[in-house]
């Protein structure tokens, strides 16, 4: 490879701030939502193959429609997790203290994982297969936030 | 269907920044290249298909600016676009271009730039789907960064999860990157060629975010490859050994970036990746190919992170689920080995987004037709698989490649 002279850059900034996007919360997510007020969590179950799915979803891998409100448990196990490094978050976290612990946790009665942040945890104690239960707020408002932070037990 | 093959394979020489060349120039390295190896003139060529994240580079429709630099002035042309399965994608549709008898001869283009533009930017391009599902159900913005942090925060989950139902330890994570690093070093196309590199040197790199460190991940790279298909008939007048492209297969889980989806993404386990499974079955069945594990001289899979080599390669079915750290303990991956896996260094060496999966069909078609020069490998290869995954962790692509037609 023959390398020639540097190009030619020209500077410039395009200010993206000025574009908005909106998003639709979705007729499920809506009751699923106002569940977390009352510290409930909720999803729905498959008629075809029994899965429950947190958050509801409109149709199953089955190709039914899960139609089933079912409450399930704030107690969790964890399937997957990581804890930043030094790149996380593009370096932004580096020297800020401890890492922030991020796992997958499937709800005991759910079919399906979402992520929770673990709070005040070393992360060399926490593994696949370990248990988690939600650290609710005080005043849940109706947000996926009221659930984010789960804690070992 | 017609007997498809390979005849001509051209890439540009990769690495961070190519400040020398434009955009249209770095993929007109790669496609004159290709039609040089192939001994084949742009007038010879019927069609075009091109592919590329154009949110990296920040510029979008590239065939209005690149086209006529590439030669490809005046030919129909087909873009296709699937994250960083685009290469796989790209070479998937040149290969229907000629198999179903629309074309005879069509030139397969991938390539990204990425120093042009910012690729954290494109990546969030990619997820914004999720995204937007995700706010869907009131998450605080702030918070998404936990849930994307590019690539690595995506691959980290799967890997966890891969790890703790395979055995795979980080020990063998840094292996794979020795493997693929050294292999590196003997493909004057590759971006991080490591001679001598260790595993210990591997393990001392700096934590990006558990499990994976920087030794763990793919550079970003400018590239781009291009590689010229034709009908069976015609590649035997061209050259004495084309690699004929026997199948290609491609399947898409759900996706699977463990977020709190619900409006469409349902949380799969990462690790899974059922859709490799079923894709290369599809690929192996309409390839004629009965004992993959047998059968299969040549591996390529997309594994821009370490324990992607090993997972893939497990769920492309060429050893049992949570045998492939045996496999890689035993040698049978080496250059030299029974089964080489990414010669070329593979994508954890070299990652020029788009070009990516299509430079793994282009390098097994380079080791069938032993024009790979220092990084050939040792045995004959008759019969490879190339593989890429991309898209929301979700797509796979894989094309099987031998030196005799379907029959």
């Amino acid at each position: 490879m023959e390398y020639k002279e540097e190009t030619t850059s020209i500077q410039g900034t395009w200010p993206l701030e000025q574009w908005r996007w909106k998003h639709e919360t979705s007729v499920l997510a809506k009751k699923f939502l106002e569940a977390l007020k009352d510290k409930k969590i909720i999803g729905l179950k498959c008629p075809g193959c029994g899965l429950v799915y947190v958050p509801p979803k409109p149709y199953c891998r089955c190709l039914s429609i899960p139609d089933e409100w079912v409450e399930v448990k704030d107690t969790a196990v964890i399937t997957t997790y990581t804890f930043t490094g030094s790149w996380s978050f593009g370096g932004r976290l580096e020297g800020t203290g401890a890492p922030l612990v991020i796992a997958g946790v499937m709800y005991d009665g759910s079919d399906t994982q979402t992520l929770a942040i673990l709070d005040g945890v070393d992360p060399d104690d926490v593994a696949v297969g370990k248990r988690t239960r939600v650290k609710w707020p005080e005043n849940p408002q109706g947000g996926i936030n009221d659930i984010m932070h789960s804690e070992l037990i | 269907m017609r007997d498809v093959a390979v005849v001509g394979v051209g890439l540009s020489k990769h690495v961070s920044k190519r400040r020398d060349v434009n955009i249209a120039e770095l993929v007109w390295e790669a496609v004159s290249a290709a039609y040089e190896d192939a001994g084949l003139t742009p007038g010879e060529v019927d069609g075009v298909i091109t592919g590329n994240m154009p949110a990296f580079e920040g510029v979008n429709l590239p065939e209005c600016w690149g086209a006529g630099h590439w030669g490809t002035y005046r030919k129909p042309l087909l873009r296709i676009t699937t994250g960083g399965t685009t290469g796989g994608s790209v070479g998937h549709g040149a290969f229907y271009a000629v198999a179903s008898g629309l074309f005879d001869t069509v030139i397969a283009i991938a390539f990204e730039k990425q120093s042009d533009g910012d690729s954290t930017a494109g990546l969030n391009t990619v997820i914004l789907a999720d995204i937007a599902a995700l706010l869907g159900f009131g998450v605080d913005p702030s918070l998404l960064l936990a849930f994307g942090g590019g690539a690595v925060g995506i691959a980290v989950y799967q890997a966890s999860s891969y790890m703790k139902s395979s055995g795979c330890t980080t020990h063998h994570l840094d292996k794979v990157s020795v493997l693929c690093r050294t292999n590196a070093a003997k493909n004057p196309h590759a971006h991080l060629q490591q001679p001598g590199l260790t595993p210990d040197d591997v393990a001392k790199t700096d934590l990006m975010q558990y499990p994976l460190r920087f030794g763990h991940v793919c550079p970003a790279s400018d590239g781009a490859c291009a590689m010229i298909l034709t009908t069976g008939e015609r590649a035997r007048k061209l050259t004495d050994r084309p690699a004929y492209i026997r199948s290609v297969a491609s399947c898409s889980d759900e996706g699977a970036l463990i977020g709190i989806g619900g409006s469409g993404t349902l949380n799969v386990d990462p690790g899974r990746q059922e859709s490799c499974k079923l894709a290369a079955a599809r690929a192996y069945e309409h390839a004629g190919i009965k004992d993959p594990r047998n059968e299969i001289d040549l591996a390529e899979p997309y594994a821009p992170f370490a324990h992607q080599l090993l997972m893939f390669y497990e769920r492309l079915l060429l050893c049992d689920e949570g045998e492939a750290p045996a496999v890689l303990n035993s040698g049978s991956m080496e250059m030299a080995g029974e089964l080489p896996v990414c010669p070329s260094g593979g994508v954890i060496s070299t990652n020029a987004i788009g070009a990516s999966a299509l430079e793994r069909i282009a390098e097994a078609a380079m080791q069938i037709m032993g024009r790979a020069g220092e990084h050939q490998v040792q045995k004959d290869v008759h019969k490879a698989v190339a593989h890429g995954w991309g898209g929301m962790v979700n797509l796979n692509v894989v094309a099987v490649l031998a030196d005799t037609p379907r029959g």
